[in-house]
């Protein structure tokens, strides 16, 4: 490296900039980091809307509870059973906050709309009896799913997902990758953010620049993995992905799951009497 | 290509799931030998999960305005290793399905089983082949543009054979109530016109970028010593075959042109079997409809399962190269 | 006529604030050094000023232009704004995303259409006025942190942008490149460039004598003084050493 400075600049660099610009309709990159500032607002604030403190539910009741609630749901073609559940699931929405409710119709609304849309059609196909069904089932398996959203954060997920016995390696990926989903969208951000900074024409070969943005994006990821298992090693890590106990109440766990489990039991032996 | 919940039986996502088991399984065991390797694949799998929600997220312009978005099934499989990119694929499904409500929760299995498993599987086959070839840019290509096209057929499939396998006793569809003339068309136009390209250049531009700037950390093929998870995957296939049984109707695809004839009526599709079903090739499967003799139907499942695996078997063999050179 | 004026600029980030009613003129041939604590909102003025984000609230002229997101949003305007300012980011890792250093300075001037000898001529330039000549040929992904800075600068040159904006550029070099840096944006305020830069370094950025814009806790602009004028103030200049 030369220690002399160059106290000149070339002519160029002195001279003014000549601005040019270029007709340009549509810019990939201002709509994705729109799009990923979005998720890592949401990303966060992991904090749930509900969080009652005296009818706290262990993770892995809830966990139970939604698989119960869908799998229900989908098997059953009764509109008197569908009735009951969706008064089931309204009950639970009660507990919600005013501000979490509108939040919850808004989106519950828009996916419902959009899942309606591409079962219209079938109406001249089939008629209205499928359409009106399915609409009314998977309006109940989105709301019950986007209330479990709500009110459950990643970690609780997680301690569920312990509760109920999945393999420590599968939560420990799961929890590796909802921390750095955050990390490395943060990273792709700054870098779409630079490169919008030199964007200064029209890209003539948007693609090639995509594909380094995940180029680097994966060798950025790589790095982490690499500091990551460092950092695991260092701290004794040994292949087992401990949990902190969740402090809850059994009995309450039992009693919210009970409803359930009633309408599971009815729901199989019902069909001998003709229940559904 | 996220199938959300209410389009799938019940049944056939059960189904799916137990499909995706076994492959789960070896993955599991491919990916320990993996790690001792190269430790970082452990927690890579957590980080590449999340690197393909981003690809997943990311809208990709294309031309018309609109956009489209690549699933980088394919892309991963290549970086770090087919058997890796199934369990990390796996895992971003699972938080799209529960955290971001893109997919459904009972339809987890099915999309696993499309995206995570036979899209990286089918394209890096591919790519496989075009190293052997030493065009390996050709065979990414070609990969990704037929591992999504596959996937998108697979769920054309599942999605339209939906109002055959649950339909209540007037005939009308409890789930997707669109039949296979509707889907696989739907599903493969979009994807062999539009996402299966955007797949492809995607997947290799990522790709050229990454072999030139640092090509040491591209997943590196070991030389393979033992064919055990292939047996294991084999076997459990083998052990699972009778499930067939569980589905109280014929199994899909299966149909004799009259029962064929006799559904497609009950669907109001056509009142006339397929001419080509009617006056084609008819050979006598050597197992018709899996009955031996007098046996009883599972063992015969299990009989024609074990022949079906053998044939595969000595397919590969006769496929292989030869370790040893003959004297 | 001030170059960019910022008329009570606030700027709220989801769960706090980043900007509280920010009153700023800058010149031509300005050179302003941004310091405060962590987390004060420098970064975050950078980023408002170089058209990446919107002020939540408030008013931002440059060169009696309002940029507003409406602006931004036209992606000819939100061109021409990155035509006149260049932004170095404090990690330089997401700067820097091409296959060698020749090509990563070529880019901008590719892009802008020049002519294959002049973007020549100007990575030869901006190389050797950063020191890093011998780079050239190299990948950027495997360069050291300081080198890292030094290729997002000339990157960032190579566009002869009217306004340089440099989040922490000091960071990573040694104390010998950091000089270096300090006197080629000298250089580059006496040929008529304005300079904002963020940093840390009271010491080594007192050298060259910049204006002073002082950030407190609470996201304020709590000073603005020329050096001269915080010469005088040995409390402020106290608790500029302790950054």
């Amino acid at each position: 490296m030369t220690t002399k400075q160059p106290n000149n600049l070339p002519t160029w660099l002195e001279q003014p900039n000549q601005l040019t610009s270029q007709p340009q309709r549509h810019n990939f990159l201002a709509h994705n980091q729109q799009h990923l500032q979005h998720l890592l607002a949401r990303l966060s604030q992991p904090l749930p809307a509900v969080q009652s403190k005296r009818w706290q539910l262990s993770p892995s009741i809830s966990l139970l509870r939604l698989g119960i609630l869908i799998l229900l749901i989908a098997l059953t073609n009764n509109t008197g059973w569908l009735w009951v559940l969706g008064l089931l699931l309204a009950g639970h929405l009660l507990q919600l906050s005013p501000s979490q409710l509108r939040r919850f119709s808004r989106s519950w609304l828009l996916s419902t709309l959009i899942a309606l849309l591409v079962v219209l059609p079938s109406y001249w196909l089939v008629g209205p009896a499928t359409v009106l069904l399915f609409g009314f089932k998977t309006g109940l398996i989105l709301a019950s799913t986007q209330y479990y959203r709500l009110t459950t954060t990643f970690q609780e997920l997680l301690s569920g997902l312990k509760t109920l016995h999945c393999p420590n390696i599968f939560i420990m990926t799961l929890a590796i990758a909802i921390t750095y989903l955050r990390m490395l969208g943060h990273y792709l951000l700054q870098t779409m953010m630079a490169l919008d900074m030199r964007m200064v024409a029209p890209a003539k070969h948007p693609y090639r620049l995509i594909g380094t943005l995940f180029g680097n994006l994966f060798l950025k990821s790589h790095a982490y993995a690499l500091e990551l298992y460092a950092a695991m090693e260092a701290r004794g890590f040994n292949g087992h992905y401990v949990n902190q106990p969740a402090t809850t109440n059994r009995w309450h766990d039992m009693l919210t799951l009970t409803p359930y489990l009633v309408l599971v039991a009815v729901f199989i032996f019902g069909r001998t009497y003709g229940i559904n | 290509m996220h199938i959300p919940d209410n389009y799938l039986s019940p049944a056939t996502c059960g189904t799916l799931v137990l499909a995706v088991a076994p492959v789960w399984t070896v993955a599991v065991i491919k990916v320990k030998a993996q790690i001792k390797e190269k430790r970082e694949t452990l927690p890579m799998l957590g980080i590449a999960a999340s690197l393909a929600f981003l690809i997943m997220m990311f809208n990709l312009p294309i031309p018309g305005g609109t956009t489209a978005h690549a699933v980088g099934g394919t892309l991963l499989a290549v970086l770090i290793g087919p058997w890796a990119a199934v369990l990390a694929l796996t895992v971003t499904v699972l938080l799209q399905a529960l955290l971001f409500g893109d997919g459904g929760i009972l339809a987890f299995g099915a999309n696993a089983f499309n995206m995570a498993v036979i899209m990286p599987m089918v394209g890096y086959a591919c790519y496989r082949v075009g190293v052997k070839f030493k065009h390996p840019k050709v065979g990414l290509f070609i990969g990704a543009y037929l591992g999504i096209n596959v996937a998108a057929l697979v769920a054309g499939i599942e999605l339209g054979l939906q109002p055959l396998l649950a339909h209540t006793a007037s005939g009308a569809p409890l789930y997707c109530p669109y039949g296979l003339n509707v889907t696989v068309p739907a599903m493969l136009a979009a994807h062999l016109l539009v996402a299966g390209w955007v797949e492809a250049i995607f997947t290799v531009l990522v790709y050229q970028f990454v072999h030139k700037v640092a090509p040491t950390n591209l997943y590196q093929v070991t030389p393979q010593r033992s064919r055990r998870p292939w047996a294991y995957l084999l076997g459990g296939l083998v052990v699972l075959s009778p499930l067939g049984l569980l589905a109280s109707n014929t199994a899909w695809g299966e149909w004799s042109p009259a029962e064929l004839k006799q559904r497609l009526a009950e669907q109001h599709i056509s009142q006339q079997a397929p001419q080509g079903m009617v006056q084609g090739l008819h050979f006598k499967a050597l197992f018709q409809d899996y009955t031996i003799g007098n046996l009883p139907i599972s063992v015969g499942y299990i009989l024609s399962a074990i022949t079906a695996v053998l044939i595969f078997l000595l397919l590969m063999r006769g496929l292989q190269h030869d370790n040893q050179t003959t004297k | 006529m001030a170059l960019i004026k910022l008329t009570n600029i606030s700027y709220d980030y989801p769960n706090t604030c980043g900007l509280d009613h920010l009153n700023l003129e800058i010149n031509t041939g300005d050179f302003i050094c941004l310091m405060g604590p962590n987390g004060s909102g420098k970064s975050t003025l950078l980023r408002i000023l170089s058209g990446l984000e919107t002020a939540s609230q408030g008013d931002y002229q440059f060169d009696d232009q309002a940029i507003t997101a409406a602006y931004l949003a036209d992606p000819q305007d939100r061109q021409r704004l990155h035509q006149q300012i260049g932004l170095v980011f404090q990690n330089t890792d997401v700067q820097l995303f091409n296959t060698s250093v020749a090509d990563e300075v070529a880019f901008g001037p590719r892009q802008l259409g020049l002519p294959e000898a002049e973007i020549a001529q100007r990575v030869t330039d901006c190389l050797e006025l950063t020191h890093s000549s011998e780079l050239r040929d190299r990948v950027p992904y495997q360069l050291s942190g300081g080198e890292k800075k030094r290729v997002a600068l000339a990157s960032v040159l190579a566009l002869n942008p009217t306004v340089l904006l440099l989040d922490e550029p000091l960071n990573g070099l040694t104390i010998a490149a950091q000089q270096q840096m300090l006197t080629l944006l000298q250089t580059l305020q006496a040929a008529g460039k304005t300079i904002i830069m963020a940093s840390h370094n009271f010491k080594q950025v007192q050298a060259v004598e910049p204006r002073f814009v002082i950030f407190n806790a609470d996201h304020q602009i709590q000073a603005d003084l020329t050096a001269a004028e915080l010469a005088t103030q040995p409390e402020q200049q106290a608790e500029l050493l302790t950054l």
